[in-house]
Formats: structure tokens, C-alpha cells, sequence
């Protein structure tokens, strides 16, 4: 039976008079991946902040394995991780260091930790720098030992920021098979996105933000057929349903300039 | 591959108490600072220690000031004393505080972490709190606790007295780092997330010059000599003092004068109010802190640059339709643009970030301040020879300035010195460009303050205009050797970007710069000759005979003061070859060697902690 692992009520979030959130009600299943995705400024990362308890709502409630992120917090943090856009950790520790602060943060056993920092490290094929300071890491080794962290506590909730972002085709592969795993185990996989083949092959449903307010969210076939073209990607409903198509007519005639 | 990943949890961790979730992040932070201290390069080590010994000989004589003048001080005069330093010590430890809670708090690299984790967010602050206080811990020494224990040695004071110095010196600890905490506050609602690295640069260079000025107490005190007479001083201020008596550092020095006087419980009940309060203040901070950070009051992370507000002009007008796109790409605009405008456009870009970036300004308000000094000085004193040497520091300086601020110019591009290799302006439009957008702002400012400190000392006017002209063909020459030095030896550290350059090529310029001013002065010396000098080269022995480097060195000089006792026309041409040639030979020279180096490339050494990464590119 599957669980709402996710919910919001409600879910506002104001910059003085400015809704950057505005009243969104979203459910995530166990087992399901949720792509969120909009365009530049509509409110994805404020709603994962939320979602995360790093930032308080203005109005409305978030629940995290039915446990209220404000009101619960301890609770709902445990079974929860967040692999934010930027990866800011500290330079001055070593991979293993860092993972094993974090499992010490999430309170997993230290006879677990040690073995799975191993595990997490290799499986992201940074076994060999593990005992390096992660100031010498690159952006996307970096992005690897967050996603490492993500994982060491086994978390119920696991929301994303752009976690593709500065992946190699390879690790970009083992995420998504990763987060796939994760879904078939029972988990809740909440991610934002700004490459809709994602989205369209890894997601069982998305939810389209637009100016902070929910303009559409079912499984890439059930969008398809609200806007009624059955043969279109998630990138045309996209575009159509974000207003988008006018940039979508631009490309098309620069692309037609270009073959004439 | 298969994948094999523990199932997820289905009950959220057991909580862990207070202590533990406390020393936990404690640990951490020690590890990690554990870290970074065993990853210093030699040369923090040298500069920190030397530092350190230079601040504990100027704290050292200002104590033995101090003692001194408590030593002849009747003890109530002495209380008030003990005021006026407590009250120094708050307001340092505020300044100084404020830096510290900012770099805590608001350029924290854990504080997402810790945020998202089950970790309670009392837990955390309460380490960073505590951070904040130690990094208060040596003002509070110096300013508050050591007072009080001198205070108590000099009168004799009983061992319940020390309770007290205890009890006040927490007080004044804990007040100054809750009061830097609450002020941190409103920094950093002030200051945008994005703009947070320069905000600290801004408070240290204010913490820099504030030290700088503590360095000058010693000299100032020795100057004063007998003038300064605290005693006579503080009995004169007891009005001052008495209201100084209802602030907590009035409280403070109270409690320690009831301790002398073997007052114990009203020694006590001031502590007690100074320690409560300080309390209350530090739980005001905490709370406000917390909840700053919970609803989003006070940013999390250093995101970008807000939404701006100012209406921007609207470049487009009418509908923005593929045919008006395709119209502006099908007109051809390359190459027919002169390649001034590609000169000008990376001057002007140097100056907008220059403009924008609040920490260059200090580059320019350290001569300004040095002036300040130099003018002070000669109100005071109204020498003569204040003014003499102030027109020769100040011609010094633009040299050095001049050079310093060109030194500058190629590191600036920092990460993105890609984007000058790619553009198709390689050689000299874009060292003209640097070249001007160096010495613009330095032209500017070292005018200004050569010729209105001429003007304000009176001096003659052809002095002025000559001062003029010299300041002139001097920025453009020390620039000159300053971009050189630039274009080869920048460097970039992401954590400070301020420090731009290697320190050996700096002091190598400084080097340059100075044979080179030593050039300029012997041709301006042949143009116009002090007559003192003529005396003296008059009534010189003839050239010395023989081997060895002193009689080398004392021909050398004795052949170059001869064109001084040639006929004037002749020793004018000799000065102006030697001023003219001398200039146009380095600053041509020098900006010849920087194009050809900006043809093959220029790079920026990539600096992060103790690693290095030199980047070339083409």
C-alpha cells in the first residue's frame, strides 16, 4: 500500500507582498518520483527549502512522512535529505570525514558509518580520493559526495535540486538508476529539473510551477492529454502550458534561417 | 551494475540529548579548524606570529602606560579608569565581534547542513555562538579581565576581590559578543547575501586601519611626553564619569572598587546585575538569531544578486518577433569596429568593478588616510621640514600607489580570465585598456591630493604645476612596470580575492619602481640644482683610483654629478635626455613587454588554500 510520504497544504511563501510560493497543495507517494520542475525564478528552490525545513512557510503547512516540518522537525529531518543546487560543504574535511559527520549528524550507528561511507564512496568511484580535503574536489566530485551524504541515513525522503548538474554522463546514469532503486524500495523522490528527458523518462508524475502557483502536475501522459496532443514531449507541454511557445517558435525559425 | 541500497527508515532517529548533539558539532568544528591550521603555509605562520609580536609590544607598553598611571591614582579616580577601558573593551569586542559573528554565521559552509539535519537548531547556534565568543576571548582578556586583576595586584586586593574580576570579566565577555551578535544582525539584513565577501573585506580593512592607528599610540604618547597626565585628566572628567556610572561598564569597574574597598556584597550585587543583564542581552541575540534565520529574515546562502528594484531602460521597443532576430543577425558587424572601442570597453569595465566592488575603494583611501595623517601633522607642528618631507612622502607614494594599483589590473580578472584570452583584442588594446583604467582613477585621486596639499602647505606655484607634471609622467611609469609585473604574475584565491598578486613580484616592483624614481630624480636634479649640492660637488676630492666596489661605486657617482657643474644649456639638454629618455624607455618599454606577453596569453594562478594551479591558456 503506498504512503504519502510528501504533503503541503497550503504552502505560501512571501518576500514582503511578493508570493514566491503561493498556495500549493502537492502529494508524493512512497515509491513514487516526482519531478518538479518551471521555469528560471518560479519557486522550485523556495519550495524545496520549505520542503526541507531551511526556510519557514509564510502560510500553510509541509509534512514529511506525516510528520509537520515546523512542528516536527527532528522527526521529519531524520527520514529526510536534501542534495541542494550548490553543494556547499566544508573544504577542510576529507570525503570520509564529511560522511561520517553526516551520519553522526543523522545518528546512524558509527560501526554502520565507517562501512557505508566505504560503500557510498566507491560506489560514486571516489574511493580514491576519500581522504583528500574537499577543497581540491571538483564541482561535480563535490555534487557526488552530497549525494553520497543523501544516501548514508536512509532516507525515506530524498528531495533534489538539480542534482544532474555538473555530473558526468556515467554518474549522471548511476543517480538516476540510484534514485530509481530508492523508489522501488519504498522511498519518496522529489526532484527539480530543468532537462525534461529526465523528467519524462524517470518521473511517474511532474507538477509545474509557474510564478509560485502549481499550473499543472499527473504523469507525462496525463499532461498530454490535457493539452490534447498525444505526440508531443514533455518539453512542447512544457513550453505551452509556461507560455513558453513563443521562445519555442523563435528556435524553430532560427533553426529554418539557419537551413536556408 | 547493481545497485544495492539499505532500505529507507521507517521511524525517524532516536533524539540525542543537549550535551550530545552539542559536543558533537563542537568536535566538528575543532576538527575542522584542526584542519585549516595544519594546512597553513609557513609564511600565515611567520606573518601571524610576527603580527602577534608586534600588537602584544604595543599592548605591553600601553599597559605599562597604564599601571604607571593607576599607580599614582587614588583609587576612586582609578575606578573611573577601569570605566573608561571596560567601555573599550565592549566597543572592541563589538567591532571586532561583529567580523567574527558575520564570518560565522552569514559565510558559514555548515550551516545548510546542520539546518536540514535532525539536529535542533538551539544546538547549533549554540556552537556558533560559542565560537563567537572565542573568537572575543583575547579582547576580553586584554580589555577586561587583566585590568581587574592589576587593579586588584596594585591595591592588594583580598581574594574575594578576584571573584569579582571573574564575575565582571564573563559579564563583559558575554555582553560584547551578544552585542556583536545583535549589531551582526543588522549587518547582514543589510547587506545582500551576494555581497557578503565584501562586506568583510570592507570590516577588515576598517579593523586594519584601526590597528594601524593603535601602532601609532606608542610614537603619540612619546610626542606627548609630559603633557599627558591621565590623573589630571579624569579629575577633570567627573561628570563624564558619573554618568559613565549608570552603563554596564560603569557597573563593572563599581563591582571591582566594592571589592577593593572589601565591600563584598555590594561588589557582589554589581556583578551580579552586570552578569544577569549580559544574560538577558545574550538570550535576546540568540533568540532573534534563531528566528532571523528560521523565517528567512536573514538569508541563508550567497545566492545571486536580488531583483533590482530601479526601473531599467526598456532596449526594445515593439513586439521582439523572429523576423526582427533574424533581420539584426543577417547584418554584418564584425570587424569594423575600431579597436578604441575595445580599448575603452575593458577600461570602463575595470572601472565599473572597480565602482561596484566596495573593497578597491580601500586600495584608494589608504593614501587619502596617509595624506590625512601627513596634513595633521603639519597643522600641529607648522614645520618647515614637515612640509618638505610631506611633498617628498607624497611623491613617493604615488609611485608606489601607482604601481601598486596597476599591480592589481590582471588579477582582477580572476576566474574569468578566459574571457580577455578569447576576445579578439589580444596585444595592445587590451593593455592600453588596463593601462587607462589603472590610472584614471589613480591620476585623479594623486592630483587632487598633490596639488591640494601644495596648494594648502603654500607652496610656490611652479612648484605646484612642476609637482603636477611629475605626478603625471610618474603614474604613467610606475602603471607601466606595474602591469608588466601583473600580466605575469597574477593570482587569484577565491577565499580572499583581494590578494591578486604573488608577493615576491610585488616586492620585485617596489624594486623597479624605486631605481626608477632614482633615474627621474638625478635628471630632474640636473634641470634644476640645488645650490646646496653645488656647494658640496664643488669642494668634492677628485674621482677615487683603484679596485674594489667602493671605489667603483665612488667613481660611478663622481661621473654622474659632473653634468651639475657643466654650462646651464648643456646640463639642461643632459636633464632632459635623462628625465624623457628614462621615462619613455621603462614606461614604453614595460608596455611593450606586456602586449607581447597578452599576445601569447595572459594567466592567472589559481590559488585555493596551499594548492596551486597555474592556468594558461592559448
Amino acid at each position: 500500500m503506498h504512503e504519502t510520504l510528501i504533503r503541503t497544504q497550503h504552502l505560501t511563501k512571501r518576500y514582503g507582498s511578493t508570493a514566491v510560493v503561493d498556495n500549493l497543495n502537492l502529494e508524493v507517494q512512497s515509491g513514487e518520483i516526482f519531478g518538479f520542475l518551471g521555469p528560471n525564478g518560479s519557486g522550485k528552490t523556495t519550495t524545496i527549502r520549505m520542503l526541507s525545513g531551511l526556510l519557514d512557510a509564510s502560510e500553510g503547512e509541509a509534512y514529511i512522512c506525516g510528520y509537520n516540518i515546523a512542528k516536527e522537525a527532528s522527526q521529519a529531518k531524520g527520514l529526510l535529505a536534501y542534495v541542494p543546487d550548490q553543494p556547499k560543504i566544508y573544504g577542510k574535511l576529507t570525503a570520509t570525514e564529511f560522511l561520517r559527520l553526516v551520519a553522526a549528524l543523522y545518528r546512524v550507528p558509527k560501526e554502520f558509518a565507517a562501512e557505508r561511507a566505504a560503500q557510498l564512496l566507491s560506489m560514486f568511484g571516489l574511493a580514491e580520493r576519500a581522504d583528500e580535503l574537499l577543497e581540491g574536489y571538483s564541482h561535480g566530485m563535490r555534487q557526488k559526495v552530497v549525494l553520497a551524504a543523501a544516501l548514508i541515513h536512509q532516507p525515506r525522503v530524498i528531495l533534489l535540486d538539480e542534482p544532474t548538474v555538473g555530473l558526468d554522463p556515467a554518474s549522471a546514469r548511476l543517480l538516476k538508476n540510484v534514485l530509481q532503486e530508492l523508489a522501488l524500495q519504498g522511498a519518496a523522490v522529489f526532484l527539480s529539473t530543468h532537462i525534461l528527458e529526465i523528467a519524462e523518462r524517470m518521473c511517474h508524475r511532474v507538477g509545474i510551477l509557474q510564478q509560485g502557483k502549481l499550473i499543472a502536475q499527473g504523469s507525462p501522459e496525463e499532461l498530454r492529454q490535457r493539452v490534447g496532443h498525444a505526440d508531443e514531449s514533455l518539453e512542447d507541454i512544457f513550453l505551452e502550458l509556461t507560455g513558453g511557445h513563443e521562445t519555442a517558435e523563435l528556435i524553430r525559425s532560427l533553426e529554418e534561417g539557419d537551413n536556408q | 551494475m547493481k545497485i544495492v541500497i539499505p532500505p529507507p527508515l521507517t521511524e525517524p532517529p532516536q533524539p540525542q540529548s543537549f550535551g550530545q548533539d552539542f559536543w558533537l558539532l563542537l568536535r566538528n568544528q575543532l576538527h575542522v579548524t584542526w584542519n585549516k591550521l595544519r594546512h597553513w603555509p609557513f609564511l600565515a605562520w611567520l606573518g601571524v606570529i610576527s603580527a602577534g609580536i608586534g600588537l602584544l609590544s604595543v599592548l605591553v607598553y600601553l599597559g605599562s602606560v597604564a599601571y604607571g598611571a593607576l599607580q599614582v591614582m587614588p583609587p576612586e579616580i582609578g575606578q573611573g579608569f577601569l570605566t573608561l577601558i571596560f567601555m573599550i573593551g565592549i566597543a572592541s569586542q563589538v567591532f571586532f565581534g561583529i567580523t567574527a559573528a558575520f564570518v560565522t554565521l552569514y559565510m558559514s559552509e555548515d550551516l545548510e547542513l546542520f539546518f536540514m539535519s535532525p539536529v535542533p537548531l538551539r544546538v547549533v547556534f549554540a556552537v556558533k555562538s560559542l565560537m563567537i565568543a572565542n573568537s572575543n576571548l583575547l579582547t576580553a582578556l586584554l580589555f577586561c579581565f587583566l585590568p581587574g586583576l592589576f587593579y586588584g595586584l596594585l591595591f592588594q586586593a583580598s581574594a574575594s576581590y578576584y571573584l569579582f574580576v571573574i564575575l565582571v570579566g564573563c559579564g563583559f565577555w558575554i555582553m560584547g559578543t551578544a552585542a556583536a551578535a545583535l549589531l551582526n544582525l543588522v549587518v547582514m539584513r543589510i547587506v545582500p547575501p551576494h555581497r557578503s565577501r565584501e562586506a568583510v573585506g570592507v570590516i577588515g580593512a576598517v579593523a586594519g586601519i584601526l590597528v594601524a592607528l593603535l601602532f601609532q599610540l606608542p610614537s603619540m604618547i612619546m610626542m606627548q611626553g609630559q603633557s599627558l597626565n591621565l590623573t589630571d585628566w579624569l579629575t577633570g572628567q567627573e561628570q563624564l564619569l558619573k554618568v559613565m556610572g549608570y552603563f554596564p561598564w560603569g557597573w563593572g569597574a563599581k563591582a571591582l572598587g566594592a571589592g577593593i574597598t572589601g565591600e563584598f556584597t555590594n561588589g557582589l550585587a554589581w556583578s551580579l546585575l552586570l552578569l544577569l543583564t549580559a544574560a538577558a542581552l545574550f538570550w535576546v541575540a540568540f533568540i532573534l538569531l534563531e528566528r532571523g534565520f528560521r523565517r528567512g529574515w536573514i538569508s541563508l546562502t550567497q545566492g545571486a544578486a536580488p531583483r533590482r528594484k530601479k526601473q531599467h531602460r526598456d532596449l526594445h521597443t515593439g513586439e521582439f518577433t523572429p523576423s526582427t532576430l533574424q533581420f539584426t543577425v543577417t547584418e554584418h558587424a564584425a570587424g569594423v569596429a575600431s579597436p578604441w572601442a575595445g580599448m575603452w570597453a575593458v577600461a570602463k569595465k575595470d572601472l565599473l568593478y572597480m565602482k561596484r566592488d566596495t573593497r578597491e575603494w580601500f586600495g584608494y583611501m589608504v593614501p587619502l588616510l596617509l595624506m590625512m595623517f601627513f596634513v595633521a601633522q603639519y597643522l600641529f607642528f607648522q614645520a618647515e621640514q614637515t612640509a618638505s618631507s610631506m611633498v617628498s612622502v607624497l611623491v613617493m607614494y604615488t609611485l608606489m600607489f601607482s604601481g601598486n594599483m596597476a599591480l592589481q589590473s590582471f588579477g582582477r580578472e580572476g576566474e574569468a580570465d578566459w574571457f580577455l584570452n578569447s576576445v579578439p583584442l589580444a596585444g595592445w588594446p587590451v593593455v592600453w585598456g588596463k593601462l587607462l583604467g589603472a590610472v584614471i582613477p589613480t591620476l585623479v585621486l594623486m592630483q587632487a591630493l598633490l596639488v591640494g596639499t601644495a596648494v594648502a602647505i603654500k607652496v610656490s606655484a611652479s612648484l605646484t604645476i612642476m609637482l603636477a607634471i611629475g605626478a603625471f609622467l610618474l603614474t604613467l611609469g610606475a602603471s607601466a612596470i606595474g602591469l608588466f609585473y601583473s600580466i605575469n604574475n597574477s593570482r587569484f584565491n577565491p577565499e580572499s580575492p583581494q590578494q591578486r598578486i604573488s608577493p615576491g613580484a610585488s616586492m620585485l616592483m617596489y624594486l623597479v619602481n624605486l631605481i626608477f624614481m632614482l633615474i627621474l630624480a638625478l635628471g630632474m636634479v640636473y634641470l634644476i640644482p640645488p645650490a646646496e649640492l653645488i656647494t658640496a660637488l664643488k669642494a668634492m676630492p677628485p674621482a677615487p683610483v683603484g679596485g674594489g666596489f667602493l671605489n667603483s661605486m665612488g667613481r660611478f657617482f663622481f661621473t654622474i654629478s659632473r653634468p651639475l657643474l657643466w654650462q646651464p644649456l648643456g646640463r639642461t639638454m643632459m636633464g632632459l635626455l635623462v628625465t624623457f629618455g628614462s621615462w619613455s624607455l621603462v614606461f614604453f618599454g614595460f608596455m611593450a613587454a606586456t602586449v607581447r606577453q597578452s599576445r601569447k596569453g595572459l594567466r592567472v594562478e589559481n590559488v585555493t588554500g596551499t594548492k596551486k594551479k597555474r592556468r594558461k591558456l592559448k
